[in-house]
């Protein structure tokens, strides 16, 4: 049932953006033909993140590459803010934080600013600006302040960039191009990746104008066990709470044979 | 090797682990207490999210205790008319703590309830222990010969629980007491038991031995049983509730607490009882005061995520 939202809702996204209102529309584009090297990535148990390496074709030679990251979902978090309260820390206020993308990464080979100016950053939401621009706040508890939007924006960087899910690298070794044509990078999934549907969309830009834009879909997913302990664990709370109990007791008792003494008195 | 936990979220060190579950395990095998109250701050500070911590860490915990418990009953040391009394207390402790954990995590502030609980309770326990047994120490030392019982009982707060109405006879424990004071202190256990990931055996067994009157062994015994059905209705609670119990962590945690547990039998037997105390009072202390400095010094990260539902996600 979500797949199927997700995909009417990339079906919607796409008849928004082709139509001729939009100034710079990425699908009215001309292809940047892309590949990776694998479109499924399984989390098992001894899964640590992984790394997909992409190639692509640069429709026009020579034309700056901008390469972009984001997970299909956005999500709706939870931000705490702490605040001190006589001489202990603890949390003061709480923002719902929406339109932020969960997993946000860009390459290119120079500066953004050098390659496209503010207003294409804004409606293609390239770069932190545009993310900033689009994030909305909601007052949970606490007392706002004025400077609480740059505080959680500044505080979500960190946390989304310390699990290695946002990050922006502008450098040429980072994204490599050979003869202007032929373009190579990876994209690292960290662990913190959880399943879902994630987009790698190419931009190929001359004069700070649009000219290619391509997309390439990776899907993460928990297989084996990892997938039944958490499928059971959130969809048959119940029988997941049972079950554990069960397999607790039984450890315990298997043990305690093992070392006949048993138990930690 | 790394291994992903599928609840926490999180892919972490497996021998990291392994290494703090037998760590915690030598420990209780040393000092005879049940652990979990090391257990969770330990896990907190490798980075699992305390809620998670503390729901595994009860089914790791329900693990540990039922070999102990099954040994107990099989020698009778188990009193299980006052057992169930303790228990009716737990339970309804174990409810209102998962209840608890739930209104805490959703206004962004169980990690710091449950820290403040732990350096109030740590703190106690550790200097207690210290002082204690470093009394037991300089008194050996002068007197040469003194191994008898070091807390003094204290006949009058038995006495005065004995005289409150609900009085009942148990008959294991050779015990006629109010049934008032086992259901509170189950109570209190539960709710902690839930909020901390703790067995509460620390608090338990001298409370039964202190103030309830109870025989040593029974207490243990009696204890252990508790601690299994206290556990296992707050794992349960855990895995309903707040979705937060990381099976696969706890198995792991449970291996490696069973082997160290061996490990630190064995060294026990080696080492005095007054020594062993005072090492484990240190233990205590230092992690009191790592705690509280985290509760007092100004944190790196002012913003934080606040769970939305379930554990990692």
């Amino acid at each position: 049932m979500r797949r199927l939202a997700t995909v009417l809702a990339w079906a919607g996204l796409w008849l928004a953006t082709a139509g001729p209102a939009v100034a710079v529309s990425p699908a009215a584009k001309e292809k940047v033909l892309t590949a990776a090297s694998k479109n499924l990535i399984e989390i098992g148990l001894s899964y640590r993140g992984d790394q997909v390496t992409f190639f692509g074709v640069n429709p026009v030679p020579g034309a700056d590459l901008v390469v972009r990251l984001t997970a299909a979902k956005e999500e709706d978090i939870k931000l705490s803010v702490k605040g001190r309260v006589g001489p202990f820390w603890m949390t003061v206020k709480q923002y719902e934080v929406s339109g932020v993308p969960f997993m946000y990464k860009i390459h290119a080979a120079k500066p953004l600013e050098e390659i496209i100016p503010p207003e294409t950053a804004r409606e293609l939401e390239l770069g932190y600006e545009a993310i900033r621009q689009k994030m909305k706040l909601h007052l949970l508890r606490g007392e706002a302040a004025a400077d609480d939007a740059d505080k959680v924006f500044q505080g979500l960087l960190k946390i989304k960039e310390e699990a290695n899910l946002y990050n922006i690298v502008t450098d040429p070794r980072r994204l490599e191009v050979k003869e202007g044509k032929l373009f190579k990078h990876y994209f690292r999934f960290p662990p913190a990746a959880t399943e879902g549907t994630y987009q790698v969309e190419s931009f190929a830009f001359v004069n700070g104008e649009l000219v290619g834009y391509g997309r390439d879909l990776i899907e993460i997913r928990k297989v084996g066990l990892e997938h039944l302990l958490t499928y059971t664990s959130q969809n048959h709370p119940v029988f997941f709470g049972i079950f554990s109990v069960l397999v607790a007791m039984g450890a315990g008792l298997g043990v305690g044979f093992i070392f006949k003494k048993g138990g930690h008195h | 090797m790394e291994i992903y936990l599928p609840i926490a979220g999180m892919s972490i060190n497996f021998f990291l682990v392994i290494g703090i579950g037998g760590l915690v395990g030598f420990l209780s095998g040393l000092f005879g207490v049940g652990g979990g109250f090391l257990l969770t701050p330990l896990m907190m500070m490798i980075g699992i999210p305390p809620a998670v911590a503390a729901a595994s860490d009860s089914c790791q915990i329900v693990a540990a205790a039922s070999s102990g418990a099954f040994a107990h009953w099989r020698l009778g040391n188990v009193d299980f008319k006052l057992g169930l009394v303790i228990l009716l207390g737990g339970i309804t402790g174990g409810t209102i703590g998962v209840q608890l954990v739930k209104v805490l995590r959703a206004i962004g502030n169980f990690e710091f309830v449950m820290k403040v609980v732990y350096v109030i309770m740590l703190g106690l326990v550790g200097s207690a222990m210290f002082v204690e047994s470093l009394r037991t120490i300089r008194r050996s030392r002068g007197a040469g010969f003194d191994s008898a019982a070091v807390a003094p009982s204290q006949p009058r707060l038995a006495q005065l629980f004995a005289r409150l109405p609900l009085r009942m006879h148990f008959a294991r424990s050779g015990l006629e007491t109010s049934a008032i004071f086992p259901f509170s202190i189950g109570t209190i256990v539960g709710i902690m038991a839930a909020l901390l990931g703790v067995g509460g055996g620390f608090i338990m067994v001298p409370a039964m031995i202190y103030i309830i009157g109870m025989p040593t062994i029974v207490a243990i015994g009696t204890d252990l049983f508790q601690i299994v059905i206290t556990s296992a209705n707050v794992t349960l609670q855990q895995a309903i509730v707040n979705r937060t119990v990381d099976l696969l962590l706890a198995l792991i945690l449970l291996a490696g607490s069973t082997i160290g547990a061996q490990f630190g039998a064995l060294a026990g037997k080696r080492l005095k009882g007054e020594q062993i105390r005072i090492l484990l009072a240190i233990i205590v202390l230092s992690l009191t005061v790592k705690l509280f400095l985290d509760l007092v010094l100004t944190p790196a990260d002012l913003v934080s995520l606040a769970p939305a539902k379930g554990g990692g996600h």
